[in-house]
């Protein structure tokens, strides 16, 4: 009779009788491209050990921009970007519409949401000091990142041409008016003419849908690849702070050797 | 200059050594975090999707707007070019914006609210990183960015909070009610003189039991009548230029007789307290 | 059917050719060998790259590329940008019989500024029939758009809702109602106007835009619009400061003009 091999190691062999079928795609993707490798160099790298939940406001405002983009490309399909026809499409997406109600307000209070994330996103960054060497390009990119995501709320705003949205947009382009030299052509374009009508809210959706996502989008990617890069920053606080300056022995009697830190302590970890 | 890029390149090196030596893997520790996060952020846009929506019933006119609820309307009234009662306010992420516009109330220095400030701190935003550029990262032996931050925080709530709760002068026909109540204004003259009141855009100007606008120096005027009787805010109301008044209007010139009389009557019986 | 039988009869032929051709086995061929290429030497002689760098292919390249980068993107540019340049003259809009604006009464009317842009163009203006000055009427016309950040201004003194008449003109709809302002004020920012449009109060950097009007057939028609530095003196009295039409909160005169050189219409 032969031995049956107990409940554990039977286990075992199935689970490894599993993983061997999944890999089998997953090989033939990675030899004909090389991504799975990626992907698992950006999942299992290694981060500092005392990372914590300050660190994950980067990822919420990531899913946030997510949430966005997914609610955004589906209004797009009920939504006529015309002044006389954007208001009663809006009026049906919100009553009519199956679910739309959800998704409108998935879209308009995700916003809202994205925008409080970034701010509290560069805040953590600022307070942590992860904007020093060598992060300064990621910051600068994530600053850019900020305004264009002010202009998306911007434009956005118009879109349901209601009162509200109208007189902002009124209000926002004649701020840009106000700007020296540039600013009466910069509103100009705006407004796609002289006077706010259908090529403003057209050129505004255009904005809205196209460029503005596109390059947040571009830069959110170029961002991602930085941190991955990079590393993360561990907490300035933190007594296992990753690359903090270690304290080196006294040299025995001679202490002009020893260069004293400011304020008697040497900066901390990166 | 090379000694301090030295040591900056050092440190960094000794960094991804550390982080080799005794990191954790992202997956499963620190992504875990990120999404528990990402589903807090999920939930709370989808919880504020559905508050702001049972909450708020369709509107009873055609193009008018929706019911309003815990969260606001659904959507204003359709754009109406031509209006001369709504009165426009951006997202509230731009009310700090917003505010600044109404705190740089001399025409000469408009432009520094409407562009200058914004641009200025874009630019030390951008410029931060070579403005500052000590290794210390802990914060307390960071004053100057600690008290940069804090300022910055508070400055930009404080104007937030200023931008949402900014008065708006006109829209006071609505408190007409409200004031007879308060103010226990009689019928006759003084309510028409109230009705007069508020469609006239006086709160433009004046506060009134909370209704209107302060940030013109005009006085509020809910106990006026404690120190007025109807003859003198008639004769005042009439002519702000013999009192010394340069920048009140001169209603004598445009309201009738029987109008001077409502709203004088109105504001003698305006003794305050409700 | 001849045709056929010969183009069978070819198929056929090549049919049997290639079949031979495919079943015969390769034979070793004896390939030529390349030219050996020429390896560094005891390095007396210089490295000679097999494809060594063309100065005329880099430039070639570089420059069709940027040829191919304009051909393309300037186009793109002209259009997003040029077209929102290209003025058109408004047409004067029919604001009704001169007879609806009783003389010193002040009437708020509502239009359509372009009626076949439609209801987009609605606009509000304030108007005050002055009387006559010189044997011809004279109108004040004021826009409602606040010129600090064009915000709707209202007007400050009671209005007659009641009598609010709508007249049909031949292009669209407009409405008038009887109004007393003794002043206009903005509820944007606290931007305030005397019956003149001046400013009295708050940010606005200059006086309220005004419109040119004429009478046509007895309706009062409205034509250009333009902007307004001051104005001295009332009703059909006034001396009006008046430049090109500008944006809200650029300045027109004083110090600050010349940050506003250039307006749109002028690249029109």
């Amino acid at each position: 009779m032969a031995v049956v091999p107990p409940p554990s190691r039977r286990r075992k062999r199935r689970m490894d009788k599993v993983l061997e079928i999944v890999n089998i795609p997953l090989d033939w993707l990675e030899e004909r491209s090389g991504l799975v490798g990626g992907v698992k160099y950006f999942l299992f790298r290694k981060v500092p050990s005392d990372m914590n939940w300050w660190h994950t406001l980067g990822s919420a405002t990531l899913t946030a921009f997510l949430v966005q983009a997914g609610t955004g490309v589906i209004l797009a399909m009920y939504y006529h970007p015309h002044p006389d026809t954007a208001y009663e499409s809006i009026r049906h997406v919100t009553h009519d519409v199956t679910l739309g109600w959800l998704v409108r307000g998935m879209h308009r209070w995700g916003a809202s949401v994205f925008i409080i994330l970034l701010f509290l996103h560069m805040g953590r960054v600022f307070l942590f000091g992860a904007y020093k060497y060598p992060r300064e390009l990621n910051w600068i990119v994530g600053v850019l990142i900020l305004p264009l995501a002010m202009l998306e709320g911007f434009t956005g705003y118009l879109l349901p041409w209601d009162q509200t949205a109208y007189w902002a947009t009124v209000v926002g382009i004649n701020l840009n008016g106000t700007g020296p030299f540039v600013g009466p052509l910069l509103a100009q374009f705006l407004r796609g003419g002289d006077e706010i009508g259908a090529e403003t809210l057209t050129r505004f959706y255009a904005m809205h849908m196209l460029l503005l996502p596109g390059a947040i989008a571009g830069l959110i990617g170029l961002h991602l690849y930085l941190v991955v890069r990079l590393g993360v920053s561990s907490p300035p606080w933190s007594p296992e702070a990753a690359g903090r300056d270690r304290e080196e022995p006294e040299p025995s009697g001679s202490t002009g050797l020893v260069r004293p830190g400011p304020r008697g302590g040497r900066p901390r970890g990166e | 200059m090379s000694r301090a890029r030295d040591e900056r390149r050092t440190q960094h090196k000794r960094y991804k050594e550390d982080v080799e030596e005794r990191g954790k893997a992202f997956y499963p520790y620190v992504m875990f975090h990120d999404t528990v996060m990402s589903l807090v952020v999920v939930s709370v846009i989808v919880g504020l999707a559905a508050i702001w929506y049972f909450t708020a019933d369709e509107g009873s006119e055609p193009l008018g707007p929706s019911g309003s609820g815990w969260l606001g309307v659904l959507y204003e009234g359709k754009a109406d070019p031509g209006t001369t009662s709504f009165i426009p306010r951006p997202d509230w992420y731009f009310y700090f914006l917003f505010y600044l516009l109404r705190i740089f109330k001399w025409p000469d220095t408009v432009v520094l609210g409407t562009v200058g400030v914004p641009t200025i701190a874009l630019m030390l935003l951008l410029a931060l990183p070579f403005i500052d550029t000590r290794r210390e990262r802990r914060l307390f032996r960071r004053p100057v960015a600690l008290v940069a931050a804090i300022l910055t925080i508070v400055s930009m709530g404080v104007l937030t909070y200023k931008g949402a709760t900014a008065e708006e002068g006109t829209g006071a026909t609505g408190d007409v009610a409200r004031w007879t109540q308060e103010n226990n204004l009689p019928a006759g003259e003084a309510q028409e003189g109230a009705q007069l009141f508020a469609e006239s855009g006086c709160t433009n100007c004046h506060t009134y039991l909370g209704s209107g606008v302060a940030n013109l120096g005009a006085p509020e005027l809910s106990s006026i009548g404690q120190s007025i009787d109807k003859a003198r805010a008639k004769a005042y109301v009439a002519n702000p230029r013999a009192f010394g008044n340069n920048v009140m209007p001169v209603y004598g010139e445009t309201l009738t007789d029987q109008q001077l009389d409502q709203i004088a009557a109105f504001l003698e019986a305006s003794k305050g307290g409700g | 059917m001849p045709v056929v039988i010969a183009g069978v009869v070819i198929a056929a032929i090549f049919a049997f050719l290639w079949a031979r051709d495919v079943m015969t086995p390769d034979r070793p061929a004896a390939l030529a060998e390349p030219e050996p290429v020429p390896t560094v030497s005891s390095g007396e002689e210089p490295l000679v790259e097999r494809f060594p760098r063309n100065k005329f292919l880099e430039l070639t390249t570089l420059g069709l590329g940027g040829v191919i980068t304009g051909i393309v993107t300037v186009p793109i540019l002209g259009f997003a940008v040029l077209p929102a340049f290209t003025g058109k003259e408004l047409e004067g809009v029919d604001l009704g019989p001169l007879d609806k604006y009783p003389e010193g009464e002040w009437r708020e009317a509502t239009f359509l500024l372009d009626p076949a842009a439609g209801e987009v163009s609605r606009r509000t203006a304030f108007v005050r029939n002055n009387g006559e000055k010189n044997g011809r009427p004279s109108i004040t016309i004021i826009s409602n758009r606040c010129v600090h950040l064009g915000c709707p201004a209202q007007s400050g003194g009671p209005r007659q809702d009641d009598e609010r008449e709508t007249i049909k003109t031949e292009q669209a709809e407009l409405t008038l109602t009887p109004i007393q302002p003794a002043n206009f004020s903005c509820p944007c920012h606290g931007g305030a106007y005397d019956t003149e449009g001046n400013r009295i109060a708050g940010p606005p950097v200059r006086a309220l835009d005004r419109y040119k009007y004429g009478i046509v057939n007895g309706n009062l028609t409205l034509l250009q619009p333009y902007s307004v530095g001051k104005v001295d003196g009332e009703g059909s009295n006034a001396m009006i400061k008046a430049y090109g039409l500008q944006g809200p909160g650029e300045h027109v005169d004083g110090l600050e003009a010349f940050l506003y050189p250039i307006q749109a219409q002028d690249l029109e």
